[in-house]
């Protein structure tokens, strides 16, 4: 590992002024670290310094109506104990828990998962099914980004080397579920994942699929299969199984399961987060 | 490069460190610089749970935080278990479970177990707990003697 200084700064100018005085490749951002331990012990004698987001203000959730805005460098677990997430979100809840163990969860951030883009990342496809939008600064201020349009890849994001990503936003609560298969269910990477919400004021179901590269997707072919129903039943929820199955973008990837094993699960998983999302909507979650 | 020392408290003593590099992680400041050996290394990668600590009553693997990023913070390793009420009731229940077989796993256990009850309260069940023990490995046991431990610490406990 090289001799970088870790360099703390107080304020968002302070940082951002920071990122921009450094070459790209000679700083990298730290959040909770849980991510980019893995990249400071490989990295080359480029690396100099490391950004610590600890002392600025991002620790932070608010609700505000039906707007929840959660600060990039909130800890997961923090996240996770707000009693409105597991009401008003109960799929991002359910994903937050999928992430590692408790002591993980500590220090592990929203901000750094985005800034990660892991294909293999719990927490992109329900930000996916909740229109999630990520409001980023830098020198030349703010602007927001729909989730779907942050992520370019694996590990690739719009975020330009001068920017840092502020907080996220999830503009209504939908009654939503998450949904993997792993081999093992701790620690481990999920084989494929799913996760469905039902948009309330646009009376629309969203899908989306994680787990495999090259990023989470939506499966706007299948969303289409389930019209507006509120409620579908078993025989409405085949068609969109089928189509998941056929659209799912995985042509030729065999890492940790195989092609068939994951067109099938897709398909069942799907249809099982539908039923628990509705299932959300009956029991009064707004 | 000059730097201001790093001061933490450790199990309850201040402490005062004085060249800690940037770089340093958390794992190795507790293991080689303050000599306090019960904290494990298994994994060095935030997979086995071994390196579990405290930071400010909350757990913590200690192999993937820089020990610059806790200045200031107090902590608590495995050695310091025994001065507080409920880390000596984790140690007892997995005395009494029998919940430790080659006990490379045990701090990490007992302080991510401690770092739950704190945290929770009483108020957990011991699915719940043992759900949120879920980034903990355990080569020996089978983890049914840790779960007979962790269901003497549970409100459904007779
Ligand atoms: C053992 C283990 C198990 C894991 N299990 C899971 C899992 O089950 N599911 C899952 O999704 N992930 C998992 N992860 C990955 C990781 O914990 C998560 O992606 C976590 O959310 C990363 O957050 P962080 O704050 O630790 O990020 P960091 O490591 O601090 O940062 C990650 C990346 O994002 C950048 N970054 C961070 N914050 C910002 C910001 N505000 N603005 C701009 N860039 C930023 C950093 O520069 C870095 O490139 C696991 C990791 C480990 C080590
Ligand atoms: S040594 Fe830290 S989790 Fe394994
Ligand atoms: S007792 Fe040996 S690893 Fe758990």
């Amino acid at each position: 590992m090289p001799p970088f200084s870790l360099v703390t700064p107080t304020s968002v100018e302070e940082a951002v002024a920071e990122l921009r005085t450094v070459a790209p490749g000679e700083v990298a951002v730290l959040a909770g670290g849980t991510d980019l331990s893995f990249d400071l012990d490989r990295a080359g004698p480029s690396l100099r310094r490391v950004l610590s987001l600890r002392r600025l203000p991002w620790r932070t959730l608010d609700w505000n109506g039906p707007v929840l805005t959660v600060g990039s460098t909130l800890p997961l677990r923090s996240l996770e104990e707000d009693p409105g997430i597991s009401r008003r979100h109960p799929g991002l809840y359910q994903a937050i828990r999928a992430v590692g163990g408790v002591p993980l969860r500590h220090r592990a951030t929203l901000g750094g998962n985005l800034g990660r883009a892991s294909p293999a990342s719990d927490l992109l496809p329900v930000l996916l099914v909740l229109d999630a939008e990520v409001d980023l600064v830098g020198p030349a201020g703010s602007r927001s980004v729909g989730v779907d349009r942050f992520l370019l890849g694996p590990r690739r994001t719009v975020l330009a080397h001068d920017e840092l990503i502020r907080s996220v936003r999830f503009p209504e609560p939908r009654p939503s579920a998450y949904l993997w298969q792993r081999v093992r269910p701790a620690n481990d990477i999920s084989q494929i994942a799913v996760a469905a919400a039902f948009s309330p004021s646009e009376r629309r179901w969203r899908l989306a699929v994680g787990g495999i590269p090259p990023r989470a997707t939506r499966l706007p072919d299948a969303e289409q299969r389930l019209a507006s129903s509120v409620a579908p039943t078993d025989p409405e929820l085949r068609p969109m199984a089928e189509e998941a199955s056929r659209q799912l973008p995985i042509a030729g990837d065999r890492r940790r399961a195989s092609e068939e094993y994951r067109r099938h699960l897709v398909g069942v998983l799907l249809s099982r987060a539908v039923r628990a999302a509705a299932a959300h909507l009956s029991e009064g979650a707004r | 490069m000059t730097h201001r020392p790093l001061s933490i408290a450790v199990n309850g003593t201040a402490r005062s460190l004085d060249d800690v590099p940037d770089s340093e992680r958390l794992l190795d400041t507790i293991r080689w610089r303050l000599g306090l050996k019960g904290t494990k290394e298994g994994c060095r990668s935030g997979e086995c749970g071994a390196c579990t600590v405290l930071v400010d009553g909350v757990s913590t693997l200690s192999c993937l935080t820089l020990s610059r990023e806790v200045d200031g913070t107090s902590l608590t390793t495995v050695e310091g278990v025994a001065d507080d009420p409920v880390g000596k009731e984790v140690a007892e229940a997995f005395a009494r479970a029998g919940a430790v077989q080659c006990g490379y796993c045990t701090p990490g256990f007992v302080m991510a177990l401690v770092g739950l009850l704190k945290e929770r309260g009483r108020s957990a069940t011991v699915e719940e707990l043992l759900a949120d023990l879920g980034g903990n490995l355990c080569r020996c046991t089978g983890y049914l003697s840790i779960a007979r431990a962790v269901a003497l610490l549970s409100r459904e406990s007779p």
